[in-house]
């Protein structure tokens, strides 16, 4: 049976909120904050917009999730030249105002994580934070199952790096 | 096979999980009802309902601009998988009381044509045009597919005639059973109990088979 939007809200609303907040990470708090309420919000108007596009049989959550992806992305991206120009404004050179619980002990992690490439990053989520397998993640991502895999070890072997600089 | 995972990537891995665990219950469950909410207004409603009739259980729904989908000799799921995914679905009976009280009157042989506001936007001009004009059919006349196309001035459309009958929403109410092949047989009909139906149907407005 072809699932309905309101089911699509009940069954995957709660994940992709998870999904969202996750990948914001320290943008939920920075300065020119995203607020993941208002995204997911976005997430699922986009959805509704697109649905009957969805062809009978396509996998609906990972539709969402490439969805969530696309805009978090762009969010984000929007939310980092809002802090570029109030940076300018304000000439200073100090790195993303951080809010304090960021700057000790495990948060430290989700600071090096804003540091990936956007493929990277949404790989290491899906995968670790998601719990989702590579076929899923590769068809979230528009890229091949090798490329999930790539993806998620490079952003391990950089976030590596990454904490050994900054200890 | 994959070389299995050092200590110390296990570490990082479950910092990582630490850091971002989960948000608060509170923030999804904030979120959520969000979400229901917008859902619940903007989304189009459609009221459908279930009756019986001589044909089986005979499901109906409307949406704001009126009836836009008949179906029977079908289950629940099947009726519903046929409706607009996007819509809030509510099962309702006073909604569509006059619906199913004209279905009665016709099937008791009181009721020849319907007096129901349609809702066809789901459907294509040609669509529309077609099932327009099989609305001109008298009861217990029929029409060929062809007599079909040459009213509408396309005397050569009469396979596309025959499909766009096939996407009739509300069967009955829109008499596509009254179209039937050139050489006399039934041709096809989609209602949900297929060409015993449509020959029930016939026989009730009395059309000579």
């Amino acid at each position: 049976m072809a699932l309905r939007f309101e089911e699509l809200i009940e069954r995957h609303h709660d994940e992709i909120f998870a999904y969202v907040w996750r990948l914001l990470g320290v943008a939920r708090r920075a300065d020119g904050a995203v607020d993941a309420e208002d995204l997911v919000q976005d997430v699922f108007l986009r959805a509704y917009e697109n649905f009957l596009a969805l062809r009978p049989g396509s996998n609906h959550r990972a539709w969402l999730y490439k969805i969530a992806t696309n805009r978090t992305f762009t969010a984000l991206t929007r939310a980092k030249h809002r802090r570029k120009k109030a940076y300018a404004l304000r000439q200073e050179l100090a790195p993303t105002a951080l809010a304090p619980d960021h700057e000790h002990g495990g948060q430290h992690v989700v600071h090096c994580l804003e540091a990936l490439p956007v493929k990277q990053k949404a790989s290491i989520t899906l995968r670790y934070l998601q719990d989702l397998d590579y076929p899923e993640i590769a068809r979230i991502l528009d890229c091949s199952e090798e490329s999930a895999r790539a993806n998620v070890s490079q952003a391990i072997r950089r976030l590596r790096v990454l904490l050994k600089e900054e200890r | 096979m994959r070389p299995p995972r050092s200590s110390d990537e296990t570490t990082l891995i479950r910092r990582l999980q630490a850091a971002l665990s989960a948000p608060r219950r509170a923030a999804l469950a904030q979120s959520k009802t969000r979400v229901k909410n917008w859902f619940t207004q903007e989304a189009p409603v459609i009221h459908w309902s279930e009756m019986r009739s001589p044909l089986g259980p005979l499901f109906v729904a409307t949406s704001a601009r009126g009836l836009c989908a008949v179906d029977f000799g079908r289950n629940e799921n099947d009726f519903i998988a046929r409706l607009d995914p996007r819509a809030r679905l509510v099962k309702e009976t006073h909604e569509l009381l006059q619906v199913t009280l004209q279905l009665k009157e016709y099937f008791a042989g009181q009721r020849t044509q319907f007096d129901l506001p349609l809702d066809l936007s789901a459907l294509t001009p040609f669509q529309k045009q077609v099932l327009e004009t099989a609305c001109r059919i008298a009861p217990g006349q029929v029409w060929s597919y062809l007599q079909v196309a040459r009213k509408m001035g396309r005397p050569k459309s009469s396979r596309p005639v025959g499909q766009a009958l096939a996407h009739n929403p509300v069967p009955i109410v829109i008499p596509c059973h009254r179209v039937i092949a050139a050489d006399g047989s039934l041709g096809g009909y989609s209602g949900g109990a297929g060409l015993s139906a449509k020959r029930w149907l016939l026989r009730l407005e009395g059309a000579r088979l």
